[in-house]
């Protein structure tokens, strides 16, 4: 028998007859997943309401100008926010339980550079609304809601008492954290904008609350902090004693005020450590002196570990008694403190123990806190212990008021100064477009559950595209870390203290691009689809296709039999499984 | 292009050529530089092909299934108990008809450790339905994984190109390599025709066969193994006129005249050409055969090959515990059709296990036991064995 001679009745491999999808697997099932773009941590956290997660996929992919333009949705002030901002989305970041959070800060800080050095700008609206708005204080608030407001078609007049915009940006923040060519280049993409700015204009003084009121269709207040606590010991009227703001201001200024050689700075939070850092450069020695322990400085960890590296010594549970000197301040009589109970903000209360010591001085700077000057504020909206009453959106009492920025009960920070200003903006376009305006409206378009709000998503700016996206905030646990590889975080690269005592000039280098395209690859983008494919590629049923509408995956629901696996196999937690009825 | 490369380096420059679309390998020695060079190759783009990673030689052949069951022309390597590990995948790949070419360096068995060379990893594939390939020199190795994928894509049969561990591998020795347009025009790209798995027609593939099926489809590999011995004569003849090298299965080294007739694989084919250049100085009669395929089994050759000749003896670098030289087994089975008269007597040698040298002198020694010996002392000799 020759083999070669017989052909018989089969191919050549087993194989079925009709193709496999009369087995329709849907049937099977008892749950489904569904592609849900879930809130990362980071996003739910910033103040300003930025898409981090979105701008990090945006900058992996070297998709500079894009991840700019995304964070422009929110904030307009990337390259200021990146130096200045407290970042507390790093403490919030999934990635630090795995090794270590994103330096978001670093990359942001990139992004914002790039766009002043590629001298992008963002288009005036094409279409006016024809409704004039009132803002009174050209700080963070005022300038970010300027800046929305005008975007979405209002004509804006931005009123300060300052020769310049930016308030507590420019008068409050010493440059060598804040470069003012930086602050300026950013502020100046404003005015392209078609935002009118009246400076050197007091409200309430050079022009009326009421004249505001009457001219404008909504006024937004955004005055700010300037009023400074003061202790209530001996001797304040002494040379040499100075206020933090007022102190910032003049250094700001460019001035040089007569400060000492040996300063005592009072106080444990950031106005403090800029005191310090500032008499530092104006060649003092300087001691902070806090009544509480370091464990309770309000002041931001890495802020005072740039001021310890700078030689700033550390004074604890001492607070001033009395200052001692004829005409100048010659010394200080400190008290030593002890912690006690526990007080409303969860932090050990300082109790005196009657024990004194002397210290000498001839320099002292009180940074014990700031709040509003509540005689600048108009008669018609109301306040309560020097904190204007308001809503999360900014809606006041009177319901063409509206509030942002420190004056309401917000961390007195830039960058919760800029969201409340976009919440603002987003309030008063939906008063004057008779549209609900408390939060509790705004639905899908907060991030998560803090307050926080995407104008992105009011938008629908597309740069990032997120399909569902959902408020439900996903954690490490949620997420399949199988798939990320442990990467050491890009820390920013600081200039030498030697060098940075010389003079007012940034200490903290910026980032190489490379630096900034590694640090965003490192990111987990929690929540949101990036089409990695894994669940396409898992699927036993191939019953995941790409999606049509052009993003992302879609499930075939005819075959899905329900197992779970693509869910299980979602690195970023961006599906869920969900029992059927 | 003429180039100094070991037999490994071969094995790569033959894929690469070929443009193969899919390797997934996993590293054991002797086999690593070959995969350390497709990986080098791909990454600088002078082979434009998917590298999978996966974590064992089970895993490799199982991605080299699948791959060639979408449509493309796949690859793998491996060697010794990468091999062992890979059995069952083997017998899966010839079963399901995927094209998959694979290189075995020939490493010996563990326990006890070893990493030199010798034929009992593949050998003891015999049965999976896989073509073998053996391999004397870097030259062949190339060309004979370039035909490889010709020879497996006509048949829709996997084929195992087999070179020896360090003698090839990691042995240089120059090798023409051709240009890749020379060798797009030999080898065309992979039609996989009907059977492979389209997305957009999903079928099942390999499913549960019942007793009223499963015959036809070994009847039908069968039938190909047959037929294989005409497409790898074909394949060689066409390789020939394309290039100007010429292979066979059953190569002889004057032969015919000669009384006692060697049988060899392997590289001991070309020490054996030393040897027989050697003898015959000498004076002594006789010739070499030296066997590419042990599968198919190139019976019909043979025997025209060794008809009438008085003695054979066979070269195993292998052995089956319990029977003979694997080689071995196979000739005296071939030689079983022969009428007695001319029927030559059958001397199986075991020799060079475990990377163990075999010399000149190793070859001149059996060629002498055999010429002296009337009749072969047992059923097989094993050849430089320290006895006490």
């Amino acid at each position: 028998m020759k083999y070669t001679d017989r052909s018989v009745n089969v191919p050549l491999c087993a194989q079925s007859l009709n193709p496999g999808l009369v087995n329709k697997t849907g049937t099977w099932k008892f749950a489904e997943p569904h592609f849900v773009d879930q809130t990362s941590p980071c996003n739910q956290q910033c103040p300003a309401g930025e898409d981090i997660t979105g701008y990090m996929y945006l900058v992996g992919q070297e998709r500079f100008e894009d991840a700019w333009r995304l964070i422009m949705e929110e904030n307009p002030f990337p390259a200021v926010m990146g130096r200045v901002c407290f970042h507390t989305c790093e403490e919030q970041c999934n990635r630090k339980d795995y090794d270590e959070a994103i330096a978001i800060h670093v990359v942001e800080r990139f992004i914002g550079d790039y766009g002043i050095s590629k001298g992008l700008t963002v288009e005036p609206p094409k279409d006016e609304k024809g409704k004039k708005i009132a803002i009174v204080g050209a700080g963070p608030a005022g300038l970010s809601a300027a800046y929305q407001l005008r975007r979405m078609g209002y004509a804006v007049t931005v009123f300060d008492s300052n020769a310049k915009p930016g308030g507590m940006m420019r008068y409050g923040i010493p440059s060598y954290r804040l470069p003012r060519e930086i602050l300026d280049s950013e502020i100046d993409r404003l005015h392209h904008l078609g935002i009118g700015f009246s400076l050197r204009v007091a409200a309430g003084k050079d022009i009326s609350w009421d004249s505001l009121a009457s001219e404008h269709d909504a006024v937004l207040v955004a005055i700010g902090a300037w009023d400074e606590a003061r202790l209530e010991i001996e001797g304040l009227d002494k040379g040499g004693v100075f206020n933090a703001l007022t102190f910032l201001r003049e250094v700001n200024l460019g001035r040089r005020p007569k400060i000492g050689k040996e300063v005592v700075v009072v106080g444990g939070g950031n106005s403090a450590i800029d005191c310090a850092r500032s008499s530092r450069r104006l060649g003092a020695d300087v001691t902070i002196a806090y009544r509480r322990t370091e464990a309770e400085m309000p002041a931001h960890p890495e802020e005072v570990v740039l001021a310890k590296e700078e030689g700033v010594q550390f004074l604890f549970l001492a607070a001033p008694a009395k200052i001692a000197g004829n005409g100048r301040i010659t010394g200080l009589s400190l008290e030593k403190m002890a912690l006690g109970e526990e007080d409303a903000s969860g932090r050990k209360r300082p109790a005196p123990t009657g024990e004194f010591f002397e210290m000498q001085c001839d320099g002292m700077i009180m940074a014990v806190g700031e709040g509003t000057r509540v005689e600048d504020l108009p008669v018609f909206i109301t306040h309560k212990a020097g904190v204007v009453e308001a809503d999360d959106m900014g809606n006041t009492t009177h319901q063409k008021f509206f509030a942002g920025g420190d004056i309401i009960d917000i961390p007195h920070t830039v960058t919760h100064a800029i969201g409340s200003g976009k919440r603002a903006a987003i309030a008063i376009d939906r008063f004057l477009q008779g549209e609900k305006r408390e939060q509790g409206s705004l639905g899908r378009f907060r991030w998560g559950e803090r307050g926080n709000v995407s104008l992105g998503r009011i938008n629908g700016t597309m740069l990032f595209p997120r399909r569902n996206p959902a408020s439900e905030v996903v954690a490490l646990k949620d997420m399949n870390t199988f798939y990320f590889d442990h990467r050491s975080r890009t820390n920013s690269q600081r200039i030498p203290p030697k060098e940075g005592l010389k003079g007012f000039q940034e200490v903290i280098a910026s980032p190489s691009k490379e630096e900034a395209v590694t640090e965003a690859q490192r990111c987990f983008i929690c929540g949101s689809c990036t089409e990695c494919g894994n669940c396409y590629i898992f699927c036993p049923e191939c019953a995941i296709k790409s999606d049509p509408g052009g993003y992302g995956y879609i499930a075939d629901m005819e075959y899905c039999k329900g197992c779970g696996i693509c869910v299980n196999e979602c690195p970023r937690g961006a599906m869920r499984m969900k029992f059927m009825e | 292009m003429r180039k100094v490369i070991t037999g490994n380096v071969a094995v790569a420059y033959g894929a690469m050529l070929s443009d193969v679309q899919v390797v997934a390998a996993y590293p054991i020695t002797p086999q690593t530089t070959i995969i350390e060079e497709l990986a080098t190759m791909q990454s600088e783009g002078t082979g434009d092909f998917d590298y999978i990673r996966v974590e064992s030689e089970h895993s490799a052949m199982a991605a080299c299934i699948g791959a060639a069951m979408g449509g493309v022309r796949t690859f793998t390597a491996t060697c010794g108990q990468g091999l062992f590990l890979m059995h069952e995948m083997l017998h899966y790949a010839a079963g399901a008809r995927t094209p998959v070419v694979l290189a075995n360096v020939n490493r010996a068995g563990a326990a006890p450790w070893s990493i030199w060379s010798d034929q009992t990893d593949s050998v003891s594939q015999r049965e999976t339905g896989w073509i073998q390939l053996y391999c004397e020199g870097n030259q062949e190795v190339l060309d004979t994984t370039i035909m490889a994928f010709k020879i497996a894509e006509q048949l829709r049969l996997p084929v195992m190109v087999v070179l020896d561990a360090f003698f090839l591998s990691h042995t240089a020795e120059p090798v023409d390599i051709p240009e890749k347009e020379r060798v797009r025009g030999f080898l065309p790209p992979f039609d996989p025709g009907d059977c492979w798995l389209d997305p957009n027609n999903p079928r099942t593939f390999g499913g549960i066969t019942m007793t009223d099926a499963y015959m036809e489809f070994r009847w039908q590999i069968q039938r190909d193994m047959e037929k294989a011995k005409t497409v790898i004569t074909q394949v060689h003849n066409e390789f020939a006129e394309a290039f100007g090298r010429n292979y066979s299965q059953v190569d002889e080294y004057p032969a015919q005249d000669a009384e006692v007739v060697l049988v060899v694989s392997g590289t001991a084919a070309s020490t054996g050409r030393d040897a027989i250049d050697y003898l015959r100085k000498k004076g002594k009669d006789v010739g070499m055969v030296k066997l590419k395929t042990l599968r198919p089994f190139p019976r019909e050759d043979l025997i025209n090959a060794l008809r009438g000749k008085k003695k054979v003896a066979v070269i195993d670098r292998n052995f089956s515990p319990g029977a003979t030289g694997v080689w071995a087994q196979e000739i005296r089975s071939a030689l079983y059709e022969l009428p007695d008269a001319e029927r030559p007597l059958l001397y199986g040698y075991i020799a060079g296990l475990g990377g163990r040298d075999i010399s000149v002198k190793t070859i001149e020694e059996i060629y002498e036991k055999t010429r002296q010996d009337e009749r072969p002392d047992d059923v097989d000799m094993w050849i430089g064995v320290n006895y006490v």
